[in-house]
């Protein structure tokens, strides 16, 4: 018999299946059907309304939505709360424009709250709110409670951020608008709900919130670029499509990508915890050294790709990367002493790349698919494609010597903080240092 | 344990034989191997641009590496043979991995393995022990009854006290293994298929030979022609609209092979069409489509993401060029008094050879392109320092743009080359109509520098006509020493005070015309530096900036008059400005790169569609494989693999029964754990009495 995990009742007892109040999922009740029929009507009246703005793909996606959100909603019932909220905020919204773009400056609600900026921007800023509420939680209950509340409230101002976003686009000009994940700046939005969606999920699985100033330090850091991003380069601003992302398949392909991207950092982030947590009683600086390079480098790696020489904000960046790395190191004896235990973390660290495997796999085929109609060849060794093939590889060979060889622990863990920095070479470096056809992702 | 080690090696012989050899192939550490030199092999080729012309990598790299790195075709990897080998290594070792695996699989996946002695059992980590009030008939029927209710199969093994129940779940899970493997082989052969290598080995096996120099379709012979029913090529198609085209273009290396098409595409129109922003928004090229054995005819628009499928071919639109269009042109020649212009039409992409002036001298004028259209944001996009704050507040409330774009369409213009005596190009790109900058009517006349996209332009002064034919009427007749002495002439007349005499004046104007005419601006204010000093310098700098005004505007009336252009009132804002820009533009002139400045009289569009045309007998499976790769990630990591064995025994001489039960899973993760206690709850809600 091979070894298993050590047979610890307390590491799943606290588990409940669905991450919400509900033991089992058991079967979908009243409110999934009223769910149902609430998005039905929402996409019978779109169907009707915009009929000659989608083509028949789009119009299949519309309808494939419905069961797909349905069914996550009753995967986990959260979700569908935020779903609900967000999108008749979003319709508020859209009621409060009532097809003038110029309300924008004149509404009360939509200057400060509700049009997609203003979201944005409350969604970065409780973000990092949340991250600050996640470690002071370590000493203080409260504070993390404040800490996922407050994630969930950053995830409902981007998701209202980005629904605004797409009918703002189409406010701007008829033939303007379209699916908020076209460029860099609305994919890194949406990277950072996804991320903190997949970890607000495990949070509530795994019934422990310590995990939240680890997986919300990547959010925040998107954050800090989003930010940067939109106040230097003005990359807030909507964009017509170029011919070729004129397409239905952006719809499908983009978000799961970023299901991959979002888990993996996710995982990597798990895997820093197990670090620490692992390291917690170790006085010896030969092991926390690469440890501490390791984060300093992931801190540091938007900084690295930034082609013209190294500016003041991106010193100031990686300054406090630097010294946030060696202050998780430093109290890493209190902090390891609030994490879970290492096999529920090993166990979250397999569940998010599984996920994000399976995703990315997805991802990739569906970009192939979509190459073939666009660029006219499935797949032509395009450098974001083959970085795309490199992370996927990484990530299968992962998922092989754990399946296969039983790889755990220490190695698995540093592996996947390794994968985050491909992963993140795959989705930053390729847009800034090497032109190709995915330049409509380009800094 | 047996199911742990799937698709893995047993650790290889150290015996060198077939059999060792083989092992070592299908190794997962020997494919692990392949996937990690296919990673490094991949980065190099995205941090190393491919397949561009050789010289870029000479620059680049210098003889020696290009030399060096040449070896390993680092231009282009994806393509070289030492790839292909390994990508062919690795689909064998998936292959052999596979056909290892799969029987072994399939019966693990059918195996109940009911035969499991029931004592072993006790070796399990997780496992149940008990003894129930049930009897033996009882216990069976209430613990099937369970195990189907959670979806189990089972099988029984009747003994001679009592039976075992081998149940098992999730079978679909090493479907998943094997879905997943295969799919590795179909992705990497179909790819494979579709790749340059079966062009490569018409290349090398049927003699075929790549056209290297520049020739005309029809005289290609036949060893620079693939077959009509080659299954597998990836080529360029330029149709020229109202041209016909049934051959397409393969690339291979630095030469071409002509391929055959199975019908004939006419290009009937190219369409741009363009967002209000100038941005194009839709590229499509209606076609007809004929083919020749049937002589069926249908219309058709291909679009960037909708390709056209016709024959087993697919078309894509992948570019656009100028299809030759016929432009009517001026020529300005910039020196001398004969104003011009001289009038030739040409078409894009042609050359012809012009004489400068009466010198002997000749430059190549090259034509490279036509834009109809140029919309361009002419607001200078400084952006002011603002404070935090504001900065915040700018980015909030709609994703609208929040700066005031300065969107205009600039008309059509032409791109050319001029190549002189020495070989030296210089590029040009200049606009038909004249501009609106400040308030200004103007014609750019763009000049690159140093060859790069970045243009410097010429402001021109437009006439009433909108043309540059006045402004150079005003270069000829500056050019020309009598009409600057007539205009000195006339400067003095009208401007010397009652009573005086003008002959001060009058020298005075020419010798401002002729430093001007000599050396522009800059040579007057270096008259101005050696002849004047400096405590007077200013005012006498504003003194021949406006005798310089007031003569170029006589210049500018004489050669009105010679024109048999209407008069004009020089003291009317417009004029004057005009003489203004006349004058800075004449000067920048000095530093034209080029004797001649050539300008669009009118044009007549051609444009040209680039199409992609390809033949993939590899797609199919590799869609298949894709399709059958997705669902074997998913089976495998979300499918579970469950098995349960159920050891009943009657206890010798009463009702009660033992019952030994043992789980187990391929991947115990903290899910089988809660399941198991889920396992062991049942067990006991069975009405059995836990000891």
């Amino acid at each position: 018999m091979a070894e298993t995990i050590t047979a610890d009742r307390a590491a799943w007892q606290d588990l409940t299946e669905s991450g919400d109040a509900r033991q089992l999922r058991g079967k979908p009740d009243w409110t999934d059907l009223l769910f149902f029929v609430l998005l039905s009507v929402g996409a019978a009246y779109a169907l009707v309304t915009y009929s000659e703005s989608m083509d028949i793909y789009e119009k299949w996606i519309l309808v494939g939505t419905i069961p797909s959100v349905v069914w996550l909603g009753w995967l986990w019932r959260p979700l569908r709360t935020m779903l609900v909220l967000s999108g008749l905020t979003a319709l508020f919204a859209i009621w409060l424009y009532s097809g003038n773009l110029g309300n924008a400056d004149q509404n009360f609600f939509l200057k400060y709250l509700l049009s997609s900026q203003s979201s944005i921007l409350w969604m970065c800023m409780l973000f990092v709110l949340a991250t600050v509420c996640y470690w002071i939680g370590f000493v203080s209950n409260t504070a993390a409670w404040l800490g996922t509340a407050l994630s969930w409230g950053a995830v409902y101002a981007g998701t209202v951020g980005l629904l605004v976003r797409w009918r703002e686009g189409h406010l701007m000009g008829p033939d303007l608008g379209h699916i908020p994940v076209s460029n860099l700046y609305e994919v890194f939005v949406l990277f950072a709900i996804i991320t903190a969606l997949f970890y607000l999920y495990y949070e509530r699985r795994y019934d422990t919130r310590a995990l939240g100033g680890f997986a919300m330090l990547v959010v925040t850091s998107v954050v800090v670029f989003l930010l940067w991003y939109s106040l230097t380069r003005d990359a807030y601003e909507i964009q017509p499509l170029v011919p070729a992302l004129k397409s239905w398949w952006m719809k499908l392909h983009v978000p799961a990508n970023f299901i991959g991207y979002g888990t993996f950092s996710l995982a990597a982030m798990v895997g820093f915890a197990y670090l620490v947590k692992e390291n917690g009683e170790t006085k010896s600086y030969k092991k926390l050294a690469p440890l501490f390079i390791l984060g300093v480098l992931l801190a540091a790696e938007p900084m690295v790709f930034r082609s013209e020489g190294l500016s003041a904000t991106w010193m100031l960046y990686f300054g406090i990367g630097a010294v946030l790395v060696g202050t998780i190191l430093a109290f890493r004896s209190p902090i390891a002493r609030k994490l879970p235990k290492l096999e529920v973390l090993d166990d979250i660290m397999y569940r998010a790349i599984a996920i994000g495997f399976a995703f990315f796999t997805v991802a990739t085929i569906l970009g192939a698919l979509w190459a073939a109609d666009a660029w006219g060849a499935y797949w032509q060794w395009d450098p974001k494609e083959t970085w795309a093939l490199i992370v996927w590889l990484n990530y299968a060979a992962w998922l092989h010597l754990r399946l296969m060889k039983g790889l755990r622990g220490t190695l698995a863990a540093y592996w996947a903080l390794v994968g985050l920095l491909i992963t993140g070479f795959a989705f930053l470096g390729v847009n800034m240092f090497l032109s190709g056809l995915h330049s409509y992702g380009a800094l | 344990m047996s199911q742990d080690s799937q698709l893995t090696a047993r650790p290889p012989v150290a015996r060198v034989s077939a059999s060792s050899l083989f092992e070592l192939i299908g190794s997962m550490r020997f494919a692990i191997s392949l996937l990690v030199i296919i990673c490094v092999a991949s980065v190099i080729g995205t941090i190393i641009p491919q397949n561009r012309p050789e010289n870029t990598y000479i620059d680049q790299f210098g003889p020696f590496w290009f030399e060096v790195l040449g070896k390993f075709s680092v231009w282009s990897i994806y393509n070289s043979i030492w790839f292909l080998v390994i990508m062919a290594f690795l689909v064998v070792s998936t292959s052999i991995c596979l056909t290892r695996n799969t029987p072994k699989m399939i019966r693990e996946m059918r195996t109940f393995r009911e035969h499991v002695r029931g004592s072993s059992l006790r070796a399990f980590p997780h496992k149940v022990e008990f003894t129930t009030e049930r009897d033996l008939v009882d216990s069976d029927v209430a613990i099937k009854a369970w195990l189907k209710q959670q979806g189990y199969a089972f099988k029984v093994r009747q003994e001679e006290n009592g039976e075992m129940i081998a149940a098992k779940r999730g079978g679909a899970n090493r479907f998943g293994y094997i879905a997943a493997h295969a799919s590795i082989v179909m992705i990497c052969i179909g790819g494979l298929l579709d790749s340059e290598l079966p062009v490569r080995s018409q290349v090398w096996l049927l003699g075929k030979t790549p056209i290297l120099d520049n020739m005309l379709i029809a005289d290609v012979p036949a060893s620079g022609r693939l077959a009509m029913d080659n299954p597998s090529f990836r080529a360029n198609l330029f149709v020229p609209e109202g041209g016909t085209r049934d051959n397409a273009v393969v690339t291979v290396g630095e030469g071409a092979l002509v391929q055959p098409l199975p019908f004939e595409l006419k290009l009937n129109k190219f369409i741009v069409d363009y967002y209000s922003t100038g941005m194009p928004s839709r590229f499509a090229s209606e076609v007809t489509v004929r083919d020749p054995e049937t002589g069926e005819t249908f219309d058709r628009t291909i679009e960037v993401n909708t390709p056209l499928r016709y024959k087993g071919v697919t078309v894509y639109q992948s570019s656009f060029d100028d299809g030759g269009s016929n432009i009517e042109m001026f020529a300005y020649p910039l020196s001398g008094s004969q104003p011009g212009p001289f009038e030739f039409s040409k078409r894009v992409g042609e050359e012809m050879r012009l004489p400068v002036g009466n010198t002997g001298r000749e430059v190549r004028l090259e034509i490279t392109g036509l834009r109809p259209i140029n919309v361009e944001d002419l607001s200078d996009g400084v952006p002011e320092s603002v404070s935090v704050i504001e900065h915040v507040a700018a980015v909030t409330g709609s994703a609208a743009s929040k700066r005031d774009k300065n969107l205009q369409n600039l008309g059509p213009s032409v791109e050319y080359r001029v190549i002189d005596d020495s070989g030296q190009a210089q590029r040009f790109h200049n606009y038909m109509i004249p501009t609106l900058l400040d308030g200004d009517r103007v014609i750019l006349a763009g000049v690159a520098m140093d060859n790069t996209d970045n243009y410097r332009y010429l402001r021109i002064p437009a006439d009433e006509s909108s043309s540059a034919m006045e402004f150079m009427n005003v270069r000829a007749a500056l050019a020309d020493p009598q009409t600057r002495k007539l205009a000195a002439k006339r400067f003095a007349e009208n401007n010397v005070p009652a009573g005086m005499d003008g002959a001060a004046l009058e020298i005075s104007a020419q010798r401002a015309l002729d430093t001007y005419a000599e050396g522009g601006l800059e040579g007057l204010s270096n008259f101005l530096e050696t002849s004047v000093p400096p405590q007077e310098l200013e005012r006498a700098a504003d003194v021949i900036v406006r005798l310089l005004g007031s003569s170029m505007t006589e210049l500018r009336e004489i050669a009105r008059e010679r024109s048999g252009m209407e008069p004009i009132d020089p003291a009317l804002p417009q004029n004057v400005r005009w003489v203004q820009l006349a004058v800075a533009a004449l000067s920048d002139l000095n530093f034209y790169p080029a004797p001649i400045l050539f300008s669009m009289k009118s044009f007549d569009l051609v444009q040209a569609s680039v199409f992609q045309v390809s033949r993939t007998p590899g797609m199919l499976t590799v869609y298949l494989g894709c399709l059958l790769l997705t669902l074997g990630v998913f089976a495998m990591f979300y499918v579970r693999d469950r098995r349960i064995w159920v050891w009943l025994k009657r206890e010798p001489g009463q009702d009660r029964t033992q019952v030994l039960a043992a789980m187990t899973s391929q991947k115990r993760t903290l899910d089988f754990n809660r399941e198991f206690e889920r396992f062991e709850q049942a067990m006991s809600r069975l009405d059995m009495r836990k000891e």
